[in-house]
């Protein structure tokens, strides 16, 4: 068997072990290993880059910065801040129709800047926001896709692991790639809450009304989300005007969020290991996944898989937009079965090359930039689809009396929204590319 | 038994963690330190004030990145046996999910042998690669410090993350063959 056969074998293979249950980044690493092991006719090449690759994965300088930024994430969450957020949010917008909703998507977005986890932001603001909605007469579905879909914004809103995980991939600057996530990931909360009036404006009973806020009470309680601010603007903004390196930035960012909650008095010895022990659940599957991740990419390569789609893809003279388009769909599609984070490990190298050989009329780093950005979004997109989206089963199992289909149907409002969003970053990149440099 | 692989596996998560912790805090002290240093020679401070922080020897730390790869090194392989653990590995559970429990009992043991004995491979391999650097007696850039350090450290943690990984693949084994529970956690991929 050729090479290219072992690789294109691959594929199933991974898929079928992938869907069994295997551990995600232990299929990958078996696969990587039984290619590596047909190729080379034996266990040499394998065994002898076992002995360096675990470590120099573990210790590699660019992937130090996802326990760091994990780290941030998890002392944002016991910080106090979502509280602080959401009452910021709320007192400006809670009185309107639907008010309380957009607060909480309002929230979202605010602690997506300091928390690059989905998953993280949609159960931390669950917790303050959910009761809230409830109080004020929110129906339980529109509650909980609310959340969910808010949830993304903890992604998209940078700084962001996933975009870490595809700019060490694609090697692109961190830096670019975080400030070309921010006017769509702005966008989205837009949209949101655009979805928000208009789901209200169809169905009356689904949200209560409340007394507006005076305005003292608004600017207190916008002031008290300062930290926040500060936060997020140092981290951003010193990675960004090179003050330090992205790692650096997310130590920045991991004491900056674990201050706020020392002084808050939320750092408890017990929540300082609680974080701990979630910080380090999260990095050892990440980790293990790149691991995995690793050898079968290297694999690959080696098989030369990747070049060889990529001109056939090219070859076959499809235009650039449908391919484009079908990458996307594929997306969407695998997002409500895997997770992001090892579908974007998974599919990246080998959808990129494909992306890259095309001609979009933009450089290749402004090409490599906004599907980047693109990518995020579709699979975020299959993080609130039903029936499985992961964002919704998080949600859902905080909200014991809302039963889930009444989410699903109430989600899809916001799954169109997104749906909107990716049509109108697609047809106009230069949305997404409007902040960078030239 | 659980209660001491526990009770190990949490000690080791919290042990990387406090060093992740500690490199939080030598990262900031280096970037502040540079940033005071650049300042004192920018001229946008008085004379005095910057001659004085000089004359402290205010700066970034020497080599502070060999450091933070080192110790993020060992933080990650002492943070594998709670992900072990827990479960909380990353996976596809939505074509299995229709299956009867108890053949999911035997899936879920069937691929934790497999990645226990992944695992074990890649702390024997650990160890062939930490012989080599004692023998190559290779140093880091800017500390000096022998590699084989870091090495050595990691190779501890790695063989609390085998323990663990053979215990549980034990445990879903057992749990497997007689459908009684052994280990409380399954699902928990929280990311």
């Amino acid at each position: 068997m050729s090479m290219l056969e072992l690789g294109y074998l691959s594929f199933p293979i991974l898929l079928v072990m992938i869907f069994l249950r295997a551990p995600i980044g232990l299929a990958m690493m078996l696969c990587g290993i039984g290619g590596l092991y047909f190729a080379m006719d034996g266990t040499n090449m394998f065994m002898s880059k076992l002995k360096s690759e675990t470590y120099s994965t573990f210790s590699s300088y660019s992937l130090t910065i996802i326990p760091m930024f994990l780290l941030m994430g998890q002392f944002a969450t016991v910080s106090g801040m979502s509280k602080a957020l959401f009452k910021a949010a709320e007192s400006f917008l809670g009185h309107r129709r639907g008010g309380v909703a957009m607060a909480a998507v309002g929230a979202c977005a605010g602690f997506g800047s300091i928390c690059g986890s989905s998953l993280a932001t949609a159960a931390t603001m669950s917790r303050v926001a959910l009761p809230e909605l409830r109080r004020y007469g929110y129906s339980g579905g529109f509650s909980t896709a609310t959340l969910a879909a808010g949830g993304t914004l903890g992604i998209l809103i940078p700084p962001s692991v996933i975009l870490v995980i595809y700019a060490i991939l694609t090697e692109q600057n961190i830096a670019k790639l975080f400030l070309a996530a921010f006017i769509p990931g702005i966008l989205a909360a837009i949209g949101y809450i655009i979805t928000i009036s208009i789901y209200v404006r169809v169905y009356p009973d689904a949200a209560g009304t409340r007394e507006p806020v005076p305005m003292p009470e608004r600017i207190k309680a916008l002031i008290d989300v300062w930290p926040v601010l500060l936060v997020f603007g140092l981290v951003v903004g010193g990675i960004y005007l090179g003050w330090f390196t992205p790692t650096e930035g997310a130590a920045v960012g991991a004491a900056g969020t674990g201050l706020i909650a020392l002084v808050s008095g939320n750092l408890s010895w017990e929540q300082f290991r609680d974080s701990i022990i979630a910080t380090a659940t999260s990095s050892a599957m990440i980790f293990f996944i790149i691991l995995g991740a690793g050898f079968y990419n290297g694999f690959l390569a080696l098989s030369q898989v990747p070049q060889e789609l990529s001109g056939w893809v090219v070859g076959q003279g499809y235009s650039p937009w449908t391919v484009l388009t079908l990458v996307l769909v594929f997306y969407v599609i695998f997002g409500c079965l895997m997770d992001s984070l090892s579908m974007i490990l998974l599919t990246i190298p080998i959808f990129f090359p494909v992306i890259s050989a095309l001609d979009f009329g933009m450089s290749p780093e402004h090409v490599a930039i906004w599907f980047g950005i693109l990518v995020l979004i579709v699979v975020e997109v299959g993080l609130i689809t039903p029936p499985v989206g992961m964002n919704l089963f998080i949600i859902n199992s905080m909200d014991k009396e809302t039963p889930m289909t009444h989410t699903y149907k109430a989600v899809m409002w916001f799954v169109t929204s997104d749906i909107v969003r990716v049509i109108l970053l697609v047809l106009f990149p230069a949305i997404t590319l409007f902040l960078l440099p030239n | 038994m659980l209660n001491m692989v526990e009770r190990l596996a949490r000690a080791m998560a919290i042990a990387g963690g406090l060093v992740l912790t500690v490199l939080v805090v030598l990262t900031c002290t280096s970037v502040l330190g540079r940033g005071l240093n650049t300042l004192s020679h920018s001229g946008l401070l008085p004379d005095a004030l910057g001659a004085w922080l000089l004359g402290l020897g205010v700066g970034p730390i020497n080599g502070d990145f060999e450091l933070v790869e080192a110790g993020v090194a060992f933080a990650i392989f002492s943070f594998f046996p709670i992900c072990q653990l827990y479960g909380a590995h990353a996976t596809v559970d939505i074509f299995t999910s229709s299956l009867p429990t108890k053949i999911n009992k035997v899936i879920m043991g069937f691929w934790e042998v497999i990645l226990s004995a992944i695992i074990v491979l890649i702390t024997i391999r650990l160890f062939a690669g930490l012989e080599d650097k004692i023998r190559y007696g290779e140093t880091t850039f800017l500390l000096q410090f022998p590699i084989w350090w870091a090495y050595a450290a990691s190779f501890a943690a790695a063989v609390v993350a085998a323990v663990v990984a053979v215990y549980c693949a034990g445990a879903r084994v057992i749990e497997a063959l007689t459908g009684r529970p052994v280990l409380p956690y399954s699902e928990g991929a929280d990311h």
